[in-house]
């Protein structure tokens, strides 16, 4: 069960056909560090076209540039960094952030921390975790070019987050997934459906823990790269079922979560997910969770 | 604790005050953290807070956010041009053409930070010469030490 015949097949019936996406490459802007209007405004001096991304507050395509808006001046110090359009959705539907203690549970390579420590303006604390001791050093690198502050790194499996002993008023749960054809030209050769359950499990692991150590009136924010129903939508309706969690209303792009998933019916509210499918922006999924009551 | 980190910045003719109680050291890297962070951090951390640098064979590497934060303050520093700026981010030396003020120390074998037009710091280097003797325009003056270029060449190590 691969190949891109199956898995097409598959988004057909889920309502979407496929097409090619039209990647264009994204920044957003590091607001503690600079002024948006200023950063956008010296690389337009510098030759860059941006365009505004209508559905977040701090980011630009760039829609033409002679070189690589990775390796800047402006990048270097930390005013800007380089993060896919869709994947600056999920840390802007956390509310109130400020002087929170939040879990950024699944953090390398630091582009949502960052992000997080910008909406707090790094107040707070952030606790970023992750496995792998080299992808945790390129998060350093993105803490200290950012000038990020208010942030701890440890080198622990989201799934032992306990083990910290700490009560999360956020929880930022960016998955590992198996991600989608968009991101990677040899996605549907790579992946299969055992791969895509594997990692469904794993999830369902992460979420057990992060609702656990859940702050009373604290939100998860779960999010994937991942087109497939059974790391998203299937996943948040066992976790209503399962673990007692709410999916709450978010405002922001994409499309509601499905409800009806191969002849499946699963809670109403999993509607309230968003589901974004190839386009302007890689696949994404995300939604928004509170402790039921 | 704070030794090597007060003789670096000492070397560029500024102090800054650091609260002892919030620096934390994992190995040979110093961290800042905050009172907020204090009780968040437990021995077997990777990083937090504000990294400052490390210690490596007796020899201090200052972070960039050091070097930022002591170019908020008196710390020696040139301002050079555009040009200037961007070839030092790629690892090249400065040159007197590119230089548009000083600021301290003009004294060889100082240390002074290279910083751009809008006092965004970009790195660190020595003076070579005696800053107010150079004539020629194509002399170096400062010999780079380390620049925010690294954040790249950081990148392309790990990939």
């Amino acid at each position: 069960m691969s190949g891109k015949e199956f898995f097409v097949r598959r988004y057909q019936e889920l309502g979407w056909i496929y097409r090619e996406a039209e990647l264009k490459p994204a920044i957003r802007v590091n607001t503690v560090n600079a002024k948006r209007d200023d950063v956008a405004k010296r690389l337009e001096t510098q030759g860059v076209i941006l365009e505004k991304i209508p559905f977040v507050e701090n980011g630009f395509w760039v829609a033409k540039s002679e070189f690589s808006v990775g390796a800047t001046a402006e990048y270097l110090l930390g005013l800007y960094s380089v993060q896919e359009a869709a994947a600056q959705i999920p840390a802007a539907l956390f509310t109130d952030l400020k002087g929170k203690t939040v879990l950024d549970a699944c953090a390398a390579p630091g582009g949502k921390t960052v992000q997080l420590a910008d909406l707090m303006q790094n107040t707070g604390v952030i606790v970023a975790l992750d496995v792998d001791r080299r992808r945790l050093r390129a998060l350093s690198n993105q803490l200290e070019r950012c000038h990020v502050k208010n942030t701890v790194v440890y080198q622990v499996d989201a799934r032992k987050a306990g083990l910290l002993n700490v009560r999360f008023d956020r929880i930022l749960l960016d998955v590992p997934c198996s991600g989608n054809f968009a991101t990677d030209p040899r996605w549907f050769s790579r992946r299969t459906l055992e791969d895509v359950n594997r990692n469904a499990g794993l999830q369902r692991q992460i979420l057990t823990e992060a609702s656990k150590i859940l702050a009373d009136d604290g939100e998860i924010v779960y999010s994937t790269c991942s087109l497939e129903p059974e790391e998203n939508e299937l996943n948040i309706d066992w976790a209503i079922r399962t673990l007692k969690l709410e999916v709450e209303e978010v405002d922001c792009y994409g499309e509601k979560g499905l409800t009806n998933v191969f002849d499946r019916r699963l809670d109403s509210s999993v509607a309230k997910c968003r589901r974004i499918w190839p386009g302007p922006t890689q696949g994404f999924f995300v939604c928004k969770l509170r402790a039921g009551g | 604790m704070t030794k090597p980190i007060e003789t670096f910045v000492n070397r560029f003719n500024v102090s800054l005050q650091f609260d002892k109680n919030l620096i934390v050291k994992k190995q040979n890297r110093y961290f800042l953290i905050s009172e907020a962070l204090r009780k968040f951090v437990q021995r077997d951390f990777f990083y937090a807070g504000v990294y400052l640098g490390k210690v490596k064979e007796r020899v201090f590497f200052p972070s960039f956010i050091l070097l930022s934060m002591m170019a908020q303050g008196k710390a020696n520093r040139i301002v050079v041009n555009d040009k200037a700026g961007w070839l030092f981010v790629c690892g090249r030396d400065v040159f007197k053409r590119g230089i548009l003020s000083v600021i301290g120390s003009k004294k060889k074998d100082d240390y002074t930070l290279i910083v751009n037009q809008r006092s965004e710091c970009l790195g660190f280097g020595k003076i070579m010469h005696n800053i107010e003797e150079v004539k020629e325009r194509n002399k170096v003056v400062v010999r780079n030490i380390s620049d925010i270029g690294d954040f790249l060449r950081r990148e392309r190590h790990h990939e």
